[in-house]
């Protein structure tokens, strides 16, 4: 599963539904929002194109790392804090391969995929400024 | 001939969410976005330098490929063409 959404994921769900015969390990990279003195944290993607480069990691990671599952979920719209961000499911035959992998997706995405976050807080609301181009 | 211009993020907030363009043919990347900001200091000056060139943290999309800033001014707008314009992401 790939997908840009407003909705929370059932993270066990995924889970289930990533397990293979051949899978010795599972590893789930759950982004949350942290409690940085804000209200709320607004996201905001650029979906269509953020949808296809997610995929296109996806891909690319399977085939660096040898995953036989990858799933990636990252939300939009408006979060409170210990709410899911981003949630990365990858399985592999073994741990090395799930954890690299794993790593892999998420340094990508926050590298350049078109996604955005602001930060509201009482006194007004700031985007965070990333640290890539 | 008609372009999508699309905003993002703090872009999207000072100009707006898209706007439908049409450029003449021959217009480049660079003199679309310059148009379609003009008239609006603030989105301007977020996206343009004083010298009137692309900001340096400003990212360019074409159909969802980037293309680089100092490319803009050779590259040419099509007709149905989508151009994104945002700031460094955040996400994940």
């Amino acid at each position: 599963m790939i997908s840009i959404q407003a909705e929370d994921v059932d993270i066990g769900a995924l889970i289930a539904g990533a397990k293979r015969p051949g899978m010795g390990a599972i590893v789930v990279f759950d982004g949350i929002v942290r409690d940085d003195d804000i209200r709320e944290m607004e996201l905001e993607a650029y979906r269509d194109v953020a949808e296809k480069e997610l995929g296109e990691i996806a891909a690319e990671a399977k085939a660096k790392f040898g995953l036989l599952s990858v799933d990636i979920v990252h939300r939009v719209g408006r979060l409170r804090v210990g709410e899911n961000i981003l949630v990365i499911v990858v399985g592999a035959a073994h741990r090395q391969e799930a954890y690299g992998g794993s790593r892999f997706i998420i340094e990508r995405i926050k590298a350049g995929v078109p996604i955005w976050k602001k930060e509201i807080r009482r006194g007004g609301s700031t985007w965070v400024e990333g640290d890539h181009r | 001939m008609k372009a999508r211009v699309r905003f993002f993020a703090r872009f999207r907030e000072l100009l707006g969410a898209e706007v439908i363009a049409e450029p003449a043919p021959g217009t480049s990347f660079l003199t679309l976005i310059r148009d379609v900001t003009r008239g609006n200091g603030e989105g301007h000056d977020a996206v343009f330098d004083e010298g009137g060139a692309f900001r340096e943290h400003v990212i360019l999309m074409r159909n969802g490929k980037r293309i680089e800033a100092t490319d803009a001014g050779e590259t040419m707008i099509a007709d149905g063409d989508e151009i994104a314009v945002f700031p460094p992401v955040s996400g994940g």
